[in-house]
């Protein structure tokens, strides 16, 4: 399976990589799986919501929020703490992370903040 | 709204007074004003003698001076006075900033910055904290989040030396205050979070370098528990710190230090206490796991460990120990005892025999479910099996306290002398805890739970408490809508000082609780305050005020500096980021 995903990742232009599996619920939901057992979670906080590392759900991305970009986030590293996996993950696991993250409803009012 | 219990009176409460002015009279001979050490003394009881602030004048208290230090993070810990100069240590990046008290602006003598690997602040667990400095002969000693501990020139600014003492790729950090003692330094590292093997080391003063190196964990050896010498008073045999633990898991065991320290001279004993085993899921490392979530007791010189006492055995609940251990005489059943008092993340209070290690007394200072009591005679609580955590018990709910503890280790209680009291702020928190099965990366979190947090009961989020050591007894109360998160100060004027997540400064009397003063700082209060003379011979008040730590990391949408990291609002706290975003700021307070 893992050659057959690898066989599909695209290239968007300029060389970029984008994601074979965009979209995918069920590949989502192993990417969720995944988010826990790799201790995602123990940085960004259950669900991503941020803990340590910021939240990865709100639909603001400090990197770069466009495949290639959260696939360098996860596969390199980024500044200020976030380690790099690609060592420990092959691409299309790392596709599989990202489906997950790409997956997470964003909520329409993240920016306000209101009490009655 | 505050609540006020009422004092109670009765003969042993005489006793104990009459202890207490015996205390205080042999305290006030060492009081020189300063405040040179974390916890004030080597007893670490943030007690003053100084009494010109008192119940009856604290009303007028107003700030003098404050400084922004620059830096927006958790802003624990607390500054140093020493010869008329106040040296504050920042959050990473780690600015020691050496104010000149004798002139009216606080102008710098000094600001020292080290360089700190920034790729330390996404490693440290709960927000980059420090929790201080501490002076000893000329120099000012503290740890730099990256695993350094570093002396500086208290005069000059200019850096004696600098020791690597923990290791950044496996996780390991440093927040905690350092402790001197004669000639030796004492850290210990911070990343129970991250399958780390807890130690505790002792460094030259003059050089900074390893004078000797224990760990919390493993064989003998190692731990430095040598025969004749080690004697815990519950356990029997040898290993014991290698053989609690299934195969070979305490090699990514935990057991951080990253609490306050404490000595006693007479029986030189420097006193530490441990964090959490990892991972979160007990069923990976069967065994009582010694020595995690405990308080240990070793001689300065060479490090040989004399006790040590688990607080709770096979921690299902993170409860880290490193809580203060603070030293004290205390009456315990009509018998004065040399104690050392521990309010415990896991609810319980205890006053040890700090020569022994015995459990004299272990009550329950918030709500507690998760264990009935602790069997004074074996020393180990009580299970509630209702309560236990594992892969495969699923989703166990409303477990108090929660993770964050009865009391956060990194915000120390104050000792009165005077009233015999402890002065301890206080969290009402509970929680649901969903273990899993993790895997070990060197440097990546080793953690393995799911964990929703609930009010505990009565909605209040916490209290700021007067507790009696030697009947196990709440004294008095004062509710707080949030956490208190602060440390604790108590002067001889029983005047005692806490603050607030939501942004008060606040003084109550010590012997009731009564509120007599308050003052908005800006910003959470996480750090603790302390009182000192000023070169004109006049008493000041400093705090810090910056929320941050671990609580700030999970209470929803308080940070402002960050247009990418955007959270919705923690649904047990909601009201929050209502009152308090990031600061970082020294305050100075007088009448």
């Amino acid at each position: 399976m893992l050659t057959v995903l690898t066989a599909l990742a695209g290239v968007a232009s300029a060389g970029e990589p984008t994601n074979p599996v965009r979209g995918n619920a069920e590949v989502a939901a192993q990417g969720g799986v995944l988010f826990n057992v790799m201790n995602c979670d123990g940085c960004h906080g259950a669900g991503g919501l941020g803990y340590v590392g910021p939240s990865l759900v709100d639909g603001r991305w400090r990197f770069g929020g466009d495949d290639a970009a959260i696939f360098q986030s996860i596969r390199d590293g980024r500044p200020h703490g976030m380690p790099a996996y690609g060592a420990m993950l092959p691409d299309p696991v790392i596709w599989q992370l990202v489906t997950y993250l790409q997956s997470q409803p964003v909520p329409k009012d993240v920016p306000t903040l209101a009490w009655p | 709204m505050p609540h006020i219990a009422h004092r109670r009176t009765g003969p042993r409460v005489a006793a104990l007074l009459a202890l207490a002015c015996l205390a205080a009279r042999a305290a006030q001979a060492d009081d020189d004003g300063q405040w040179t050490r974390p916890g004030k003394d080597f007893a670490a009881t943030r007690f003053s003698e100084l009494d010109q602030i008192t119940s009856a004048n604290v009303g007028r208290l107003r700030p003098v001076w404050n400084f922004s230090t620059g830096v927006l993070s958790g802003h624990e810990g607390q500054p140093l006075v020493v010869n008329d100069t106040m040296y504050v240590v920042t959050p990473y990046p780690n600015v020691l900033y050496a104010f000149d008290l004798t002139k009216e602006d606080y102008p710098l003598r000094f600001k020292y910055r080290p360089d700190v690997d920034p790729a330390s602040v996404g490693i440290a667990c709960c927000d980059s904290v420090n929790r201080g400095a501490v002076y000893a002969e000329g120099k000012i000693v503290y740890n730099l989040l990256d695993g350094r501990t570093v002396a500086v020139d208290a005069k000059t600014g200019l850096e004696v030396w600098k020791t690597k003492v923990a290791d950044l790729s496996h996780g390991e950090t440093i927040t905690m205050a350092p402790l001197v003692v004669g000639d030796r330094v004492f850290v210990g590292p911070s990343g129970g979070e991250y399958g780390i093997r807890g130690w505790f080391k002792a460094l030259d003063l003059a050089t900074g370098k390893l004078a000797w190196e224990a760990r919390n964990l493993g064989p003998d050896s190692a731990v430095l528990a040598k025969p004749g010498i080690f004697k815990p008073f519950y356990d029997h045999g040898t290993e014991l710190a290698e053989k609690s633990w299934a195969a070979e898991t305490w090699k990514q065991g935990g057991a951080p230090v990253w609490g306050w320290l404490s000595y006693d001279p007479e029986l030189d004993l420097v006193y530490y206490s441990t964090g959490n085993p990892g991972p979160y899921n007990p069923e990976q490392r069967e065994g009582d796991n010694k020595w995690t979530s405990s308080v240990l007791a070793r001689r300065p010189g060479d490090g040989s460990l004399v006790w040590a006492y688990q607080f709770t055995p096979h921690d299902n609940w993170d409860y880290d120990s490193n809580a203060e251990n603070i030293l004290a005489e205390v009456v315990v059943r009509g018998t004065p005892r040399k104690v050392l008092v521990h309010f415990d993340k896991n609810g319980f209070a205890y006053t040890l025999d700090r020569a022994t290690g015995e459990v004299l007394v272990a009550e329950k200072y918030v709500d507690v479910n998760w264990a009935e009591r602790v069997d004074l005679a074996s020393g180990r609580p009580v299970l509630n099996p209702d309560k236990l955590t594992g892969k495969s018990k699923g989703m166990v709910q409303l477990i108090c306290p929660s993770l964050e503890g009865g009391k956060s280790p990194a915000s120390p209680a104050a000792y009165s002398p005077r009233t015999g009291l402890f002065y301890v702020p206080t969290v009402n928190l509970c929680m649901d805890w969903e273990a899993r099965d993790t895997s070990y990366f060197p440097g990546i979190p080793y953690v393995g739970a799911n964990v929703p947090y609930h009010p505990g009961p009565g909605g209040n989020l916490g209290a700021f408490i007067a507790w009696d050591p030697a009947a196990g007894k709440r004294v008095w109360e004062t509710k707080e809508k949030f956490p208190v998160w602060s440390g604790a100060l108590a002067t001889a004027g029983n005047v005692v000082f806490y603050g607030t997540l939501d942004g008060w400064l606040k003084a109550a009397d010590a012997r009731t609780g009564e509120p007599l003063w308050k003052a908005k700082v800006g910003s959470g209060v996480v750090g603790a305050p302390i009182t000192y003379r000023g070169p004109d011979g006049k008493q000041y008040v400093a705090v810090y005020s910056g929320i941050g730590g671990d609580w700030f990391l999970i209470a929803g949408d308080i940070r402002s500096d960050d247009p990418a990291d955007v959270r919705p609002r923690a649904d047990f706290a909601p009201d929050l980021s209502r009152y308090t975003s990031l600061g970082g700021t020294v305050w100075v307070f007088a009448l």
